[in-house]
């Protein structure tokens, strides 16, 4: 059975990496692993080899059990449609003025579509180990709110409304009190807006069955993924890991582990109270002595950081240390995790289950 | 005349921070200044040391006042005031119409969310008006929303309103656009790849680039700490040194006008915010 593990978080805070280097560790440990990632910072890009390649995993040159796959996010839409619209509907629904704006303006539909990859690439069978570095939209939330948005938006409230109860197989006309009120609204904008948006509305719920069969199988799979939710000390992507648990529980979907990226060492706190020793240099030594109480203040601001997580919501939290150099190279990324702590069990809990600390 | 300033950013480095440093700074100086977020109110409002926010401009400080646009609100205001929709009998069923068009119709609910601050600048009640702007990556949608409409809106009120909302967002006279960022790979190669496509699409250059978190100068030769036993001070003036040389190369590349320090250990939100005010007085217009 294919292990999954989604790494999720705020954008700026290492999923990327983080994800690669997991996949590299599991290959090394003989596992055929995939990282499925969306935005790499180039150079790690050019390591994996996934700069100028699709959807379809390609083994990592040199690093044998490894194999990425790049999600081409801009495609998305385009796909669900095809996917799921029948080809007559879907010619029409993507020449529509209106599809793009709802493209662009749910950013979700690239959640859905690297839900529903991560599901393909899981059901095939080909991979024991898959890392999912999740999209940036909606802080990462998307990824496992789409699914249902996405069936939502296709069936939601506006259209339900424009159609009465029912769902209609094709296109219908709108209910009769809603026509008068759409007309009424045009006169006052000036111009034939809203009629045409129920037009293409209309269109988009054709989909509905079809999205909603499949966003309730995506989400199984992501009940049963372990859940890595990454963060900094900093307050942002603390305040975004922080909705994980509030807005995950909706679809069912607990995070398994806090992992604190750009850690510092504790050490470092009580170290800042004790003199230095070994220097010679008064003025050296007083520089190096400012500097480690500068470090040191931010060290515990980190372990504060830390201690609130695991306290407010009881879950475990893994600490990875803070590397100067980003990991540049495929070969460098277990050294992320060499000093990393509470990371040991993510290969073998998930779905609810708590990694093992060291 | 009523000044406007835009604050934009990767998210993560700072943009509400700096746009409530920018009231305090202009409040500091005297002037009648209004802080309103456009998106996410949370982190304005904490910056500014207050619960929450409202769509209603409230006092923070002597001078210094905020409000959180919120769609409710804001769309309210759009149809009464900005379009004078009259008081219809369906107004239920109007209302919903109407969101169908905002949910749906390119440019509207940003033309309906950036138009806000752009009424407030049209008051002439304000020395200036700081708008906590939507992030890096949804920016271009929100000042291109005049255009869009334009292209889909051939007549009528919507247009005329977006094409005003437009003028005031494109007059360099009235309105200044800010991008924070910190200096970090990601964040600068996008900040830089947003200002260019700006630039190349709405002929719009951002007034000025900040950047945050700027680590102060070790004054420690790598020399100097070369072969000395290893300690937590050493480790610390090591990852300092290192982290310091990773940031002059993205400051180089992104030619920041102003570069705000980096603040140790831990502070409030209110803490930052004052103490970022100190290093923006040159951004103020």
């Amino acid at each position: 059975m294919t292990r999954v593990l989604v790494v999720t978080g705020a954008g700026g805070v290492g999923k990327t990496t983080l994800s690669a280097a997991l996949a590299k560790v599991a290959a090394d440990a003989g596992c055929r692993a995939l990282v499925l990632t969306v935005d790499p910072a180039r150079r790690l890009a050019d390591a994996l080899g996934v700069g100028e390649l699709g959807n379809e995993p390609t083994p990592v040159e040199g690093h044998p059990g490894l194999w990425a796959a790049m999600l081409d996010v801009t495609a998305s839409w385009e796909a669900v449609i095809h996917h799921y619209a029948e080809p007559e509907v879907a010619d029409r629904l993507l020449v529509n003025p209106f599809f793009r704006a709802i493209a662009d303006r749910f950013p979700a539909a690239q959640s859905f579509a690297a839900a529903e990859e991560m599901a393909r690439l899981v059901e095939s069978g080909a991979f024991e180990v898959v890392v999912v570095d999740t999209p940036p939209s909606g802080g990462g939330l998307d990824f496992f709110l789409a699914p249902r948005r996405t069936g939502e938006l296709v069936g939601g409230r506006l259209l339900r409304w424009l159609t009465g109860a029912h769902l209609p197989a094709r296109r219908t006309l709108y209910r009769i009190t809603a026509r008068p009120v759409l007309r009424l609204a045009d006169t006052v904008l000036g111009g034939p807006l809203l009629e045409e948006i129920a037009e293409f509305l209309l269109d988009l719920r054709t989909m509905y069955d079809g999205l909603r069969t499949r966003a309730r199988t995506i989400e199984r799979h992501l009940r049963r993924a372990t859940i890595l939710v990454v963060t900094t000390a900093d307050p942002t992507p603390l305040r975004e890991a922080f909705r994980f648990f509030e807005e995950l529980p909706e679809v069912d979907v607990h995070p398994d582990v806090v992992v604190f990226n750009r850690v510092l060492p504790g050490t470092w706190i009580e170290a800042a109270d004790r003199p230095l020793r070994g220097i010679p240099d008064p003025e050296l030594r007083a520089a190096l002595r400012h500097n480690l109480r500068r470090w040191a203040a931010e060290a515990r601001r980190h372990e504060l950081a830390r201690r609130s997580v695991a306290e407010r919501y009881g879950v475990p939290v893994a600490a990875v240390p803070w590397l100067p150099h980003p990991p540049a190279t495929v070969d460098d990324l277990p050294a992320l995790l060499e000093g990393a702590t509470g990371l040991d069990g993510v290969f073998d809990g998930g779905g609810g289950t708590v990694p093992s600390r060291p | 005349m009523t000044r406007l300033v835009l604050v934009s950013g990767k998210g993560g480095t700072g943009k509400s921070a700096v746009a409530a440093a920018l009231g305090i700074a202009s409040a500091r100086r005297g002037d009648r200044v209004l802080v309103s977020s456009l998106l996410e109110a949370v982190g304005l409002a904490q910056h500014l040391g207050v619960p929450a926010l409202d769509y209603e401009p409230t006092t923070v400080r002597p001078g210094l006042w905020a409000s959180a646009v919120d769609r409710p609100g804001a769309l309210d205001e759009y149809l009464k005031v900005q379009l004078r929709v009259p008081k219809l009998a369906p107004t239920g069923h109007l209302l919903r119409a109407l969101d169908l068009l905002v949910e749906t119709a390119p440019g509207v609910r940003e033309i309906v969310t950036i138009g806000k601050p752009v009424y407030e600048v049209w008051k002439e009640t304000w020395d200036l008006v700081v708008a906590d702007a939507p992030p890096l990556g949804q920016l271009e949608s929100y000042l291109r929303a005049p255009e869009t409409l334009a292209g889909l809106v051939p007549e009528g009120a919507v247009r005329e309103q977006a094409a005003a909302i437009g003028r005031t967002l494109a007059d360099p006279q009235r309105t200044s656009l800010v991008l924070v960022a910190v200096p970090t790979e990601l964040a600068v190669v996008e900040t830089l790849e947003a200002a260019e496509g700006l630039e190349r699409t709405l002929r719009l250059r951002p007034t000025a680039l900040v950047a945050n978190r700027v680590l102060p100068h070790l004054e420690v030769e790598p020399e100097a700490i070369e072969g000395l036993r290893n300690s937590p001070a050493l480790e610390a003036a090591r990852l300092h040194l290192e982290l310091e040389a990773e940031q002059r190369e993205w400051l180089t590349r992104l030619d920041a006008d102003v570069a705000l320090e980096y603040l140790f250990g831990l502070h409030t939100p209110p803490e930052v915010a004052e103490r970022l005010a100190d290093g923006l007085e040159e951004v103020l217009p």
